[in-house]
């Protein structure tokens, strides 16, 4: 790839990343890697070529495109953070780190889809212009007025999003029928489980009543009507082997005393997806 | 084809789950609803006549197909449900961790583990399942804190970039779906357990590459690394195919 097209692309779809100055050498260098090259070579051809609105259902590069969303939203709330002049992150310097490596893998994702996309022959969404306060640009009242000044505010905006994509990148996962891109995915999704995760654990670091994965007993961030969108559906006390068949997990072996195995052990132990619609519902939320 | 799809739903009768028709909304639009992509993947999902056949003494197969990949990972599940289990009961829990909400996290974790592993024993067919293993520890001190986390960490990490590896094995996207409901749990119990043996590593490099990537591993790699833990010999070959 011509190397002066892809500066101009880079900054083209991401202009965030120039609020962060030191990764474009190691974008660079990701592009070499053997990722995201061989991503787009799995693309299927000519699937790349059709317009989506030619398919009545999703095509892996809707897929694609959803993905790249998610990631440019995370990784401006990031940026943005990090790139504050004013005393923003917490004295232990962990948590400014954790972030920091946080916002490199969001970055190197951007990377991969984006060269996944382009290099199938199509063209990469346009990136919206995001409003983390919820306001849409002054349009209607702050969800999180505070997310640039309260760190505590700031991290719940993160979890937020760190959990969505995990959900979002599981609700695509089953319509990527190729096994190399089903992999990548895989491995991306994880990787943004890993943050959530690490988002989670530095809320309850900092006091929050909050669990490494969601929990029923996690005290609600969201606001019915708004950002509820986001664990939608989350605490599934059931889960289907097929349509007609429940785990019936009241029966298992499990091991363990007490009810809450049931409300509490089950929807803990299973991640549940976004659907498309969810997942733009989300990036609404900070988007316009 | 047609023969595939008849057979199917009579087996419905049955809910042997693997060959239940598939009739989520899911499945619909990803075989794009029509006949024939949709007798296509049934066909697939019916390759899966792998009872484990007459293993040598002490040798677990794993199977073919779907079944193959269900066992692999409740072969893993086991094996991670059985130490979180002797991490929690050991006489030592309480010194080896005195902070209680570390001890809360760990019994957690061995709930969730304990459920993914009774969960793929309900998914695959009794005849077709692995029988329970024995899991061989060496000479791990439950009652010594840095080695029980050291050690959940190698399972945990494991246990990622396996469901990372075998996703793209799986030809029934409802159990691909499920694997992707299980390893995103694992992730966050893999970043937990890094963050308390040192606080921050939860996706260093040693865990995510270059691409931002989380691990990815083989079915092959994956046994040779979890084998020392296991008394039976595993044969993961056909698991998959």
């Amino acid at each position: 790839m011509n190397i002066l097209k892809l500066l101009a692309e880079l900054a083209e779809i991401n202009p965030n990343q120039l609020e962060q100055s030191a990764p474009r050498r190691e974008a660079l260098e990701n592009l070499s890697r053997f990722g995201a090259k061989a991503l787009a070579a799995a693309l299927p051809f000519g699937l790349a070529a059709l317009p989506a609105q030619a398919r009545t259902t999703l095509t892996i590069l809707d897929s694609l495109n959803l993905f790249l969303q998610i990631e440019r939203l995370q990784e401006a709330l990031y940026s943005r953070a990090l790139a504050l002049t004013v005393p923003f992150f917490p004295a232990d310097p962990t948590f400014r780190a954790s972030v920091a490596a946080m916002q490199r893998h969001q970055q190197q994702h951007i990377v991969l889809l984006t060269d996944a996309i382009t290099s199938s022959g199509s063209t990469a969404i346009a990136a919206p212009n995001f409003d983390f306060t919820g306001t849409k640009n002054g349009t209607q009242p702050a969800l999180f007025a505070n997310v640039f000044t309260d760190f505590d505010q700031f991290l719940q905006v993160a979890q937020l999003l760190e959990d969505a994509a995990v959900r979002a990148y599981k609700g695509q996962v089953e319509f990527l029928n190729n096994a190399f891109i089903v992999q990548t995915v895989l491995q991306l999704h994880a990787t943004e489980a890993r943050h959530a995760a690490r988002i989670r654990l530095m809320r309850k670091q900092r006091g929050a009543t909050v669990k490494p994965w969601p929990s029923p007993t996690d005290a609600s961030i969201t606001v019915a009507g708004k950002t509820d969108v986001v664990y939608e559906g989350e605490d599934a006390l059931k889960q289907y082997l097929s349509n007609t068949r429940p785990v019936p997990f009241q029966l298992l072996p499990i091991g363990y005393p007490g009810t809450n195995i049931l409300t509490q052990g089950v929807p803990e132990a299973f991640d549940e997806p976004l659907n498309t619609d969810q997942t733009q519902a989300v990036l609404a939320l900070f988007s316009y | 084809m047609s023969k595939n799809l008849q057979n199917s739903s009579e087996e419905a009768e049955n809910a042997t789950p693997l060959q239940v028709p598939i009739k989520r909304r899911s499945f619909f639009m990803y075989a794009g609803a029509t006949a024939a992509a949709t007798t296509l993947l049934l066909s697939g999902c019916n390759d899966d006549d792998d009872e484990p056949t007459n293993p040598a003494a002490g040798t677990v197969s794993l199977g073919s197909g779907d079944v193959g990949v269900l066992n692999y990972a409740y072969a893993l599940e086991q094996l991670e449900a059985a130490f979180y289990a002797q991490v929690i009961s050991n006489a030592g829990f309480n010194t080896a961790f005195p902070d209680a909400a570390e001890r809360a996290a760990l019994t957690a974790i061995a709930k969730h583990e304990a459920i993914h592993r009774d969960f793929f024993k309900a998914a695959i067919p009794a005849t077709s399942a692995i029988p329970a293993l024995t899991p061989k520890w060496g000479n791990l001190n439950f009652g010594n804190r840095t080695q029980v986390l050291d050690t959940a960490k190698t399972f945990e990490d494991l246990g990622v970039a396996a469901y990372n590896g075998a996703g793209a094995l799986i030809q029934d996207p409802t159990y691909l779906l499920l694997a992707g409901k299980i390893v995103s749990v694992e992730a966050r119990h893999a970043a937990f357990i890094r963050d308390l043996i040192n606080n921050g590593t939860f996706a260093d490099s040693t865990a995510v590459d270059a691409n931002g990537l989380d691990k990815a591993m083989t079915v092959a790699q994956v046994l040779a690394a979890a084998q020392p833990f296991i008394t039976e010999t595993i044969d993961g070959a056909n698991v998959g195919k």
